[in-house]
């Protein structure tokens, strides 16, 4: 008996067997679906940050607004991985200031830091990989959630971060906080994922 | 007279469920179109590209799947393959069976709603909890998606309410937000219990085998961070050729779908977690079903395998706003279920062969359609099917007559002039069976049958 | 849908009436023929017409259609441009019966009809490159843009024209992508559905009082009329062909 691989690879073939010829893969240029708006904006660190705040992420350039930010939010407790501990010294105020994540404390961290692996300018995305994020559930769990973006690391389009895809098994680009609209088709932040979405640029 | 099964249903159907889906669909519809229109100067030109290269890549899905099995494989992830729906469904509980695996969390695909995975995970003693807002309540309430974007568009907040009191999730309380936050507070247990999560697929790139899904919620994202099994199930059709397609691809289908130029989440996943890292799955399974899918390839319809499932086409669609989602008695309502439900029940096409005459053939569904899908073509196709292999079809008429008397001149003109009796009348009180369901909401305007043709032919005589 | 690339587009021109123009709207008809003849042309109207099959084909009764299709193909022999006045018979002739035809040997017969066939608008604008249309016409009016002319130049073509006639204003109206819910047979075979697609259409279009409520497609019309007319509330209905003529007429 022949297994499900092979029987399904013959019915494709034979389903395609009889056609006169086949649709040629399209040739493109790489711009082709770039919004016509993308021209007139030369800056990609100002375009990210527009589109990025259109999305519902908050963008900020230095450290202490943003910690000014999660404590006009409530934030109590803030996860800040090894690497970033020159920001934790930052982080005074909060009560409780930690470098290490663990599953037992999913729910109990307001604020996460996790440095991303870069950002698209053109939809305002955030860039995560699993080379970047210390924990998956740390850029995920938590309320408010900071990517750490680093302005070199800013394709201008989509189709530049496509063409520049990291080798990491688990890529995902966040364009703002994770929203529904399943109940009545209104709009309501923070479903599963963040509810407070931000980036630091440094 | 018998009655058309969806005309029936919409005829039935609730009021409140009727103008609920109108008005979010319309509004879906204005969203997309606004989206598109501000972004692009030709939106059409695109979406003919994103079709080519959808036709492109189902017209070579043997080179392509193999491809993208390698790729997979190549970054340590498992990849499998299943005919049918039953077999689709075996693979993922032999999988979970195997790893002693007792839990599993869902993330909403279109394909395990196709092959019943829940139904038949209950059976095998094993828990599947969907973690999409709309799909958990669903699931809850025993009851099926009737949106392939907007699972319970159908449903308001107080059915909603009421679920969510009956199933313990607090007293009731019909705000969305809190909604939201206790469906929040819930899934996080779910997630941190399961074993294996459990995702469908958007597109897979066949040079980097990325699996890339669309999701605005995060759940999809927690299956794959908590448990320590991936199973992702894909169609066959799924495959793209590689990475540098989806700049097209992915800007038409948040746009078409939800009006977003990017929906908020978009993962690529190519492998399980290296080893060295704390969370995420140790274990990724791909299972590619076919589920007809190949049968389909081999049919004049083939072109309904291009599609992304945005749901742009049951939006726009007018008898959809009417007839709502479950009108359409499968998985896959609106114009996209008028053609693709009844080729995905193979034999049983005549069981489903009414839907395709769910439509009056407009033409709305290919004016949105992000991947140029000709839809009312292979509607008027599977009408043909029907009519060849004499499927049931209630209220419509006979046209032998009507091809004879049409295509003989002097029976037509003698029929155009003698008809001029109807004037005289009452037409409700005719035995004409065609007839009387027009009289019913319409009159028809005077007979004049003839009356052009002689003013024709004096004119010529002056 | 798409089009053949190269229509001709001479001055000596085939009118298909249509079958409900041939029945019901005569006024339509003679309208298209004193246009045309405005336009330049000269009219033939071949007498044996009868119908372009549309009905068999969309109940998929694809050989009783092909048939009929046979039929018009003998009857419209030649070159000449074959023109319409009804988007979705034009769609029949240039859309619909290649596909019924595509596995049949006389495709080629059905596809040379399909390249000379012209929707009236889009003949006057796009075929005679009329830019304009002289006249008068003090009115506000809804128009409706018929389905079988979605992707095809029509629907453009007959607001470009009917936004140039002196005195007539086109009023915007909601959801306007949306079907009048005619579709032929659908109309009988799903009569609730059918009708409720009309009435909402009906309201969209007469939000704001229009004059006339106007398409490029007589069955709409039909459908839209006698929606109004039953539900007490008649509304006035026009082919834009009948405001060219009736512009043309108060030229002078
Ligand atoms: S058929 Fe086209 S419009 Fe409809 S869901 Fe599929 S891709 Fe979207």
């Amino acid at each position: 008996m022949s297994t499900a691989r092979e029987q399904i690879f013959s019915s494709v073939r034979a389903a395609l067997a009889p056609l006169p010829e086949r649709t040629a893969r399209p040739v493109f240029s790489k711009d082709v679906a770039e919004p016509h708006w993308l021209a007139a904006e030369a800056d990609s660190l100002a375009l990210f940050q527009k589109r990025a705040e259109a999305t519902g992420t908050k963008c900020f350039t230095d450290m202490e607004s943003c910690a000014a930010w999660l404590r006009s939010q409530g934030v109590r407790t803030v996860y800040i991985p090894a690497p970033l501990t020159r920001l934790a010294a930052l982080c005074s105020e909060f009560s409780e200031v930690t470098s290490e994540y663990t599953r037992a404390r999913v729910n109990e961290i307001d604020a996460a830091f996790t440095p991303a692996a870069g950002a698209i300018a053109e939809s305002g995305s955030i860039i995560l990989s699993d080379e970047s994020t210390p924990d998956r559930l740390a850029a995920l769990a938590p309320w408010h959630h900071i990517a750490l973006v680093s302005r070199a690391e800013i394709h201008r389009t989509i189709a530049d971060a496509l063409a520049a895809m990291p080798d990491d098994p688990n890529l995902i680009w966040v364009t703002g906080p994770s929203k529904t609209a399943d109940v009545e088709g209104i709009l309501i932040q923070g479903v599963h994922g963040p509810g407070a979405q931000a980036c630091l640029i440094l | 007279m018998a009655e058309q099964k969806v005309e029936l249903f919409a005829r039935r159907l609730d009021r409140g469920v009727q103008q609920a889906v109108h008005s979010n669909s319309a509004a879906g519809t204005e969203k997309r179109y606004t989206v598109l229109g501000t972004d692009y100067s030709a939106p059409d030109d695109l979406r003919r590209l994103a079709g080519q290269i959808r036709q492109h890549a189902i017209e070579h899905l043997d080179t392509y799947l193999e491809q993208a099995e390698q790729s997979l494989k190549r970054q340590g992830a498992h990849v499998h393959y299943a005919v049918t729906a039953e077999d689709a469904c075996r693979a993922v509980s032999d999988i979970l069976q195997k790893a002693g695996a007792k839990k599993v969390v869902k993330s909403k695909s279109m394909i395990s709603e196709e092959i019943h995975l829940n139904d038949h995970l209950g059976s095998v003693g094993i828990e599947s909890v969907e973690t999409d807002l709309g799909e958990y309540i669903i699931q809850i309430d025993g009851d099926h998606p009737s949106h392939i974007v907007k699972p319970i568009i159908h449903k308001n907040r107080r059915d909603i309410a009421k679920s969510f009191e009956r199933e313990g999730l607090g007293d009731y309380n019909d705000d969305p937000e809190t909604i939201t936050r206790r469906a929040r507070v819930f899934m996080r247990d779910k997630y941190l219990q399961a074993d294996a999560g459990i995702t469908g697929a958007n597109f897979v790139s066949a040079e980097t085998g990325r699996l890339v899904l669309v999701t605005n919620e995060g759940n999809s994202r927690f299956c794959l961070a908590a448990p320590k099994i991936h199973i992702a199930l894909v169609g066959i059709e799924k495959v793209i050729p590689s990475d540098a397609e989806l700049a097209v691809l992915l800007n038409l289908l948040g746009r078409s779908a939800t009006g977003q130029q990017l929906t908020v989440y978009t993962e690529f996943i190519n492998g399980p977690a290296r080893t060295d890292r704390p969370s995420g799955p140790q274990e990724m399974h791909v299972i590619f079903v076919d589920n007809e899918r190949s049968q389909i390839l081999a049919s004049d319809c083939r072109e309904i395998l291009r599609c992304i499932r945005c749901g742009a086409c049951l939006n726009v669609c007018p008898v959809y706003r009417q007839a709502s989602g479950h009108a359409y008695r499968s998985v896959y309502p609106g114009p996209v279920g008028a053609v693709l439900s009844p080729l995905l029940a193979g034999k049983n096409f005549k069981q489903l062969a009414d839907l395709p005459k769910a439509s009056s053939l407009c033409g709305a569904c290919n004016e949105v359609c992000p991947v140029d899908i000709p839809i009312p073509d292979l509607l008027l196709k599977l009408r043909n099917r029907g009519h060849e292999e004499h499927a049931p079809s209630p209220g419509t008429p006979p046209m032998g007559a009507f091809a004879k008397l049409a295509s003989s001149p002097m029976l037509w003109r003698f029929a155009m002039k003698s008809n001029k009796v109807m004037n005289l009348v009452p037409l409700e009180k005719l035995p004409l069976p065609y007839l009387q369901p027009w009289l019913k909401t319409r009159t028809l305007p005077e007979w004049r049958g003839g009356e052009f043709r002689s003013w024709m032919k004096d004119r010529r005589k002056k | 849908m798409t089009h053949s690339p190269s229509r001709p587009n001479g001055r000596t021109v085939q009118l298909m009436a249509t079958c409900l123009c041939d029945a019901f709207f005569d006024d339509v008809a003679k309208a298209t023929v004193e246009v045309l003849e405005h336009a330049g042309c000269e009219v033939e109207f071949p007498e044996n017409q009868t119908c372009c099959g549309q009905p068999a084909f969309n109940c998929g009764d694809w050989p009783a259609s092909r048939e009929v299709m046979r039929h018009t193909t003998r009857v419209f022999e030649g070159d000449k441009p074959v023109i319409v006045p009804s988007g979705s018979c034009a769609a029949m002739l240039f859309h619909g019966a290649p596909l019924e035809f595509e596995k049949e040997k006389d495709l080629p017969t059905v596809q040379k009809l399909a390249n000379r066939t012209w929707e009236l608008a889009d003949f006057l604008v796009n075929g005679l490159g009329i830019e304009k249309w002289p006249g008068r016409f003090p009115a506000r009016i809804a128009f409706h843009r018929a389905c079988h002319t979605r992707g095809t130049g029509s629907g453009e073509a007959a607001l470009k024209l009917l936004q140039s006639i002196d005195g007539l204003e086109v009023i915007p109206f909601g959801e306007a992508e949306q079907c009048c819910g005619f579709g032929g047979t659908f109309s009988v075979s799903f009569p609730h559905v059918s009708s409720s697609m009309g009435c909402l259409k009906l309201e969209h279009m007469t939000a704001s009082n229009p004059d006339f409520i106007v398409s490029g497609d007589m069955s709409c019309l039909m459908h839209l009329g006698g929606l109004a007319d039953r539900g007490g509330q008649p509304v006035k209905t026009l082919h834009f062909v009948q405001i060219l003529q009736s512009a043309l007429h108060r030229h002078g």
